[in-house]
C-alpha cells in the first residue's frame, strides 16, 4: 500500500482520533453499555484478562453481564493503549491497562472514514489476586 | 480480636471494645471515638475480612462518624450495622456512610432518634441515607416504594492467565519472546535489530500518578520519565509528540540500548493474544523485570507491552509497533517474581534422552542458535524428526499459517 502522507502527518491524524476515541469509549462503557458493541467490528475479539470474547453477539452478552461500570489488508489501522484504573460496582478500585486495534472502515453516511475496534485486550494488573 | 468475629455471618462483634478484658489486660487502648483507633480498625478489617456483612459498633461514644466514612470503599459487602447506644446528635451523620447497601440499621439510643415528631419521619430520613433498608431499631420496615432500576450486581468474570488462540500461535510467541528477551537482557540490544521491520515505531509510558498504593519500591521511574509519551498532556505540543515516538528501526533499537539493563522473569509472562490475521500478529505481554543497574539497580519493575508483527522471512516474526508501559511492580508481583526455575514452555515431565536424541539436540541447538530448553521442546512437538522441526523454527510453517488464515478470510467473505 503506497502512501503519500509523510509519517509525521500519520502521527497526528492518530493522536487526534486516539484521543477522540478514548474519550468516546470511556464514556459509553460507564453511561450507555448497551451502544458499546456498536463500536466494534461484527468479527471483534475481546480478550479480558484471559477469557477470549469474540463476535458482535458474545461481546454483547459480555458486557451486559460486567457489574454497573480483523484487521483486513491494506486496512489503516490505529494502535491505542491506555491504563488507569476502574471501579465496578461492588468491587473495589483496581488499575488496568488496556489496547486496542482500531480500523478505519468507509462509512456510507459521510466522506470520513468510521473507526471500529478490531481487538480489544484488557487486564487488572493485579489480575493474579 | 478474632473472639469477636463469627465467621458463618460474616459478623464482626465490637460493642463497647474500650473495656474489653482481653485488650485492657494487655493495655491496648481501643478508644472508637478516636479517628486512629477507628481507622486501625476498617484497616484490620480491610486486610482480614474484607467480606463483612455485620458489624457491630455499639455502646461506643461515638459522636461522629467521619472516621468510619472509608468503610463504605473497603467493606462493600456491609449489610448490617449497629450503631445503637452512642452519641449521635444528628442523622446528618449518617451522609458520611452513604453508598453503604444497609439492610439493617440500629440506632435507638442515640440523641438523634428523639429528634422526630413522628416514626414515618424518622424512617423516612433514613431511608434516604439507605433506601434498602429493611430493618431499623428491630422493627421491620414496610417494603420501600421505588423504582428498582438498578440490577442485582453481578459479579465479574474470573480471570484467567495467558491467552494464545491456538498451540500453534503460542509456539510461534513463545519462541519469539524467548530469543527476544535473551537479547534484551544481554547487555547488547544491538541484535534486536533484525526482529523490527525498516519502518518500526516504539514509544513508552508510565504511570499518571506515579503512586501506587501497594508498591514497597518507591523509586522513581525517572529513567522512564523523559519519553514518556501520555498524548493526552501533549495535546498542545504536537512536536514532543512526535518527538517521542521512535520511528525506523535504528532508533528504536537505539532508544532501547539507552533503557537500563534488565533481567526479565520469563516464566512469569503472560502473553494475550488480540488479533491474528493474515497480515498481522498483535500480541500484549505483561510481567516482571528487575534493573541490572544504574541509580535503580535491583528495583522491581512491572511492564505491558503491546508488539505488533508481520509475517517475515526467516525470523518468523517482524515487529512493527511496540509500545511498552513501564511501572513499579507491586508487593505480591515481587513476592511472586523469579520463583520458578528457567521456563519449559510444556508442562510434561522432561524425559531422559536418548544418545541419538541427545546428538540430534546439540546439533539443533547449533543450527537454531536457541537453548538446549527449548530446543528440545520443538523437537519433541515433532517428534525428533529434525527436518519438521528446522522448518518450524526457520518459519516456514509460520507462512503456511498465515496462508492458512487467508484463505479462511477469502472463502468466508
Amino acid at each position: 500500500m503506497a502512501s503519500t502522507v509523510d509519517f509525521r502527518t500519520l502521527v497526528d491524524q492518530s493522536c487526534r482520533y486516539s484521543d477522540e476515541f478514548v474519550n468516546i469509549y470511556y464514556d459509553c462503557i460507564d453511561k450507555r453499555r448497551r451502544n458499546l458493541t456498536r463500536l466494534y467490528l461484527d468479527k471483534a475479539t475481546l480478550v479480558w484478562n484471559g477469557n477470549a470474547v469474540t463476535g458482535r453477539d458474545a461481546l454483547s452478552e459480555f458486557f451486559e453481564s460486567l457489574p454497573s461500570k480483523q484487521a483486513t489488508q491494506g486496512q489503516t489501522t490505529l494502535l491505542v493503549v491506555t491504563a488507569g484504573s476502574v471501579k465496578f460496582d461492588g468491587n473495589k478500585q483496581r488499575y488496568f491497562n488496556q489496547n486496542f486495534l482500531l480500523t478505519a472502515q468507509a462509512s456510507p453516511n459521510s466522506d470520513q472514514p468510521v473507526w471500529k475496534i478490531a481487538s480489544d485486550c484488557f487486564r487488572f494488573q493485579d489480575w493474579a489476586n | 480480636m478474632a473472639k469477636r468475629f463469627d465467621g458463618s455471618q460474616q459478623a464482626l462483634d465490637l460493642n463497647n471494645i474500650r473495656v474489653d478484658p482481653d485488650l485492657v489486660s494487655q493495655n491496648i487502648e481501643v478508644t472508637l471515638n478516636r479517628r486512629n483507633s477507628m481507622l486501625a480498625v476498617i484497616k484490620i478489617i480491610e486486610e482480614n475480612i474484607p467480606e463483612l456483612i455485620c458489624l457491630n459498633l455499639s455502646n461506643n461514644r461515638l459522636y461522629r462518624l467521619d472516621d468510619l466514612a472509608d468503610i463504605v470503599n473497603k467493606v462493600p459487602n456491609l449489610k448490617i450495622l449497629n450503631l445503637s447506644h452512642n452519641e449521635l446528635k444528628t442523622e446528618r451523620e449518617l451522609d458520611k456512610l452513604k453508598g453503604l447497601k444497609l439492610v439493617e440499621l440500629s440506632l435507638e439510643g442515640n440523641p438523634l432518634s428523639g429528634h422526630y415528631k413522628n416514626q414515618a419521619d424518622y424512617v423516612s430520613a433514613v431511608r434516604e441515607r439507605f433506601p434498602k433498608l429493611l430493618k431499623l431499631d428491630g422493627h421491620v420496615l414496610p417494603p420501600p416504594i421505588g423504582f428498582d432500576l438498578e440490577v442485582a450486581p453481578a459479579t465479574l468474570p474470573p480471570c484467567k492467565a495467558s491467552y494464545f488462540c491456538s498451540e500453534e500461535i503460542k509456539n510461534i510467541i513463545l519462541c519469539f519472546l524467548q530469543q527476544y528477551y535473551s537479547i534484551y537482557d544481554s547487555g547488547d540490544r544491538q541484535p534486536l535489530l533484525d526482529a523490527y521491520h525498516d519502518g518500526a515505531a516504539f514509544s513508552l509510558s508510565i504511570p499518571f500518578t506515579l503512586q501506587n498504593p501497594t508498591t514497597i519500591d518507591l523509586s522513581s521511574l525517572g529513567e522512564y520519565q523523559k519519553d514518556c509519551r501520555n498524548i493526552r498532556r501533549m495535546k498542545d505540543d504536537p512536536t514532543t509528540r512526535f518527538r517521542l515516538i521512535k520511528h525506523t528501526r535504528l532508533n528504536v533499537v537505539a532508544f532501547l540500548n539507552e533503557l537500563p539493563k534488565t533481567q526479565h522473569d520469563i516464566a512469569s509472562l503472560i502473553v494475550d493474544v488480540n488479533t491474528y490475521t493474515a497480515t498481522l500478529l498483535a500480541f500484549t505481554v505483561s510481567g516482571v523485570f528487575k534493573e541490572t543497574d544504574g541509580k535503580s539497580r535491583d528495583s522491581f519493575r512491572a511492564f505491558s507491552r503491546v508488539f505488533i508483527a508481520v509475517p517475515a522471512g526467516n525470523a518468523g516474526l517482524c515487529i512493527v509497533n511496540d509500545e511498552l508501559f513501564v511501572r513499579n511492580a507491586t508487593t505480591e508481583e515481587i513476592r511472586r517474581a523469579f520463583v520458578a526455575p528457567a521456563p519449559t514452555p510444556s508442562s510434561s515431565p522432561v524425559p531422559t534422552l536418548s544418545a541419538p536424541q541427545q546428538e540430534m539436540l546439540a546439533a539443533f541447538s547449533l543450527m537454531s542458535g536457541m537453548n538446549l530448553e527449548w530446543s528440545q521442546k520443538c523437537l519433541q512437538d515433532n517428534d525428533w524428526d529434525f527436518d519438521r522441526a528446522a522448518q518450524i523454527f526457520t518459519g516456514l510453517k509460520v507462512h503456511q499459517w498465515f496462508t492458512r488464515i487467508n484463505e479462511e478470510f477469502i472463502y468466508k467473505t
